[in-house]
């Protein structure tokens, strides 16, 4: 019963009733580094899909076609602003807030590059990645024509008793091998890092 | 040291493009080879000479000793029966070929348990069949029955069938179809174009059903047979009679099922319906690495491939007679002498119940499930590795392997000659 009494006390004081009611705060408007969902500019899509490779949101971008034109198309219920597609896409077809300029200014942009891993204790070494790969067979025919391998320049050969990757960055990323795997040994990654001046131009 | 074009000495793949990096007498690294060559190449703890069952234990023994043994025990028999033969060398199953007749024994090999019922049916209505390198170079559909390559042959999709270029097909890889018919799911089916899950059993009914497709039969074909919908198998038939060059491969998912070697007469009939509509050959994916060599030799030799029964002074040939799991169960034979298998791991209970009982010696170079049977062990070359030797790949091309390292093993052909020749002696020959 005190302590009712206490609490009506305290809030009924006038000094506390001005304060809660007369508060001034600061008006609300949109500051500066606030990133909206990404809006389309006049730049044309080439339809590489770096924007939706790298959306960490499940259907929040799609690449589709408007009377023969290309362009990313985002849900926003989907999207959570982010903006790495904004970021990731090379000709700069997205902006949003001040990524675009943040990104010209620091000479920053995204590098991805393709990994390829192999679970040792599923794979049966059959070879089906390496006869498969389109890559493989351009350099060395022998190994496409009898799963034999004779050259070093192949993304991956069975060497050593395993699957030996020797030029991840040959992959161009087709995944042919995965489909190709019985074992669903080998898997392929899309690798995404962040690079800074000359590394970025390049 | 690296040994380049090493031969395989696992499955009837018998891939002869292994490079071997050997340090001493050890392998180090095997490159191109599969899971199973690799383990094998690489493979340890062998015994390090022969034993002798001495109550419950183990006595070393010399060669010498173990060849008098074995010599012995098959001269004082009654009825031998000479078993294995698929894990070695040519030269050695010519030499175990005159130690049968010699003694009058049975000489059986793994195919009575394996491709027995294959062979039945090509003695019955021939074979349809070609080398791997047709297959490689021409096919543009493969079907593997009962067998998955995955797991007993891993590179034969990768070196021969699916994934090889071929010199007759622009995009061989684009081009080639898979099926796999299996009772289930498996690793070859996950990249096979069509899967065809048939119900245990189901083999020859599915076969009978095909023929009648590819004869213009539809309309006489159930809604499902045995678990395959009409659909699917108007579909296979399609895709066979469409295919330019096709090849059956058949495991013993095939054989070893109910109907045994009716499932295969039916399939290699299949195969002739087929080729009138355009070319289809059919293979067994022979397991060991010779047991087509086996057969061969026997063949050859005694007019036989399998169970021959010299008895009667001649060869005699009757399969579920002469053959080695007959043999055990009915317990007639009173020494058995294994060359190259493991009979303890695979044979049924009733045949090991009477193994036990009798003496065993046993040609291997590792311990395995048979040593617990026998009476004496002699550890041999492994051919392939330590020994050369010819043997015959799947599709019958012989290759000559090669040694990759000496180990101061005897080789089985060593082995056997030095008790071939006692047992001469004993004879007085």
């Amino acid at each position: 019963m005190r302590s009712i009494i206490y609490y009506v006390r305290e809030f009924l004081r006038p000094e506390w009733l001005k304060t809660f009611f007369f508060a001034r705060t600061a008006p609300l408007e949109t500051p500066s580094y606030f990133k909206g969902y990404p809006a389309r500019t006049e730049k044309e899509c080439t339809r590489c899909l770096s924007c939706m490779m790298i959306c960490p949101a499940p259907g929040a971008i799609a690449v589709l076609r408007k009377k023969d034109q290309w362009g990313p198309e985002i849900y926003p219920g989907h999207c959570i602003r982010c903006g790495l597609c904004v970021e990731a896409c090379p000709e700069g077809v997205l902006s949003s807030g001040r990524i675009l300029d943040v990104t010209r200014r620091d000479g920053t942009a995204f590098w991805s590059w393709y990994h390829l891993q192999v679970d040792d204790s599923l794979c049966m070494r059959c070879g089906n990645c390496c006869v498969s790969c389109p890559v493989n067979r351009e350099i060395d025919p022998q190994l496409g024509a009898t799963g034999t391998s004779s050259s070093d320049e192949v993304i991956m050969r069975i060497e050593g008793g395993r699957v030996t990757i020797l030029h991840e960055e040959k992959c161009t990323g087709c995944k042919t091998c995965e489909i190709n795997c019985p074992n669903r040994a080998i898997r392929v990654a899309r690798m995404v890092e962040g690079v800074q001046g000359e590394e970025a131009e390049a | 040291m690296i040994v380049k074009d090493a031969v395989c000495p696992f499955c009837g793949c018998l891939c002869d493009d292994i490079e071997v990096e050997v340090d001493g007498d050890r392998v180090v690294a095997v490159t191109n080879a599969c899971e199973l060559g690799t383990k094998k190449f690489m493979g340890e703890k062998r015994l390090k000479n022969p034993i002798l069952r001495d109550g419950d234990a183990w006595k070393d023994i010399t060669y010498d000793e173990a060849a008098r043994y074995a010599a012995g025990m098959l001269l004082s028999a009654e009825r031998p029966l000479l078993y294995g033969w698929s894990g070695t060398h040519g030269e050695a199953q010519c030499v175990g070929v005159h130690m049968a007749e010699l003694v009058r024994g049975v000489i059986d090999n793994t195919s009575s348990v394996c491709h027995g019922p294959s062979i039945l049916a090509i003695q019955e209505v021939g074979h349809p069949g070609c080398t791997l390198g047709v297959v490689k170079n021409r096919a543009d559909l493969v079907i593997y029955w009962g067998s998955n390559p995955i797991d007993a042959h891993p590179r034969h999709l990768s070196r021969y069938t699916r994934y090889a270029e071929g010199f007759f097909l622009d995009n061989a890889f684009r081009d080639r179809k898979v099926i796999v018919v299996d009772v289930r799911k498996t690793e070859t089916a996950n990249i096979a174009d069509e899967f065809v899950q048939i119900k245990p059993g189901g083999d020859y009914a599915v076969l009978s059903a095909l023929r009648a497709i590819v004869r213009g039969k539809t309309e006489t074909i159930p809604r499902t047979v045995a678990g395959v919908t009409r659909e699917q198998l108007v579909r296979v038939a399609n895709l066979c009679k469409g295919a330019k060059f096709g090849a059956v491969y058949f495991g013993l998912g095939l054989t070893m099922t109910r109907g045994k070697y009716k499932n295969i007469r039916n399939a290699i009939e299949l195969v002739s319906e087929l080729s009138r509509h355009t070319k289809f050959t059919i293979s067994a994916m022979r397991g060991h690495y010779n047991v087509y060599g086996s057969n061969e030799v026997n063949t050859w030799m005694t007019g036989y491939p399998f169970g021959i029964d010299f008895s009667r002074g001649i060869a005699f040939y009757n399969p579920g007679e002469t053959t080695a799991v007959d043999i055990l169960a009915r317990k007639e034979c009173d020494a058995a002498l294994i060359v190259g298998s493991d009979p303890a791991a695979h044979f049924p209970r009733k045949c090991l119940e009477h193994l036990a009982e009798i003496p065993v010696v046993q040609l291997d170079p590792y311990p395995n499930a048979t040593t617990a049977f026998c009476n004496v062990q002699i550890p041999v070359a492994v051919t392939g590795i330590d020994a050369v030797g010819t043997a015959y790949r799947m599709d019958g091309v012989p290759i000559r392997t090669r040694q990759v390292l000496s180990s101061g093993y005897p080789s089985d052909r060593e082995v056997l000659l030095k008790m071939y020749t006692l047992m001469q002696e004993g004879k007085g020959q």
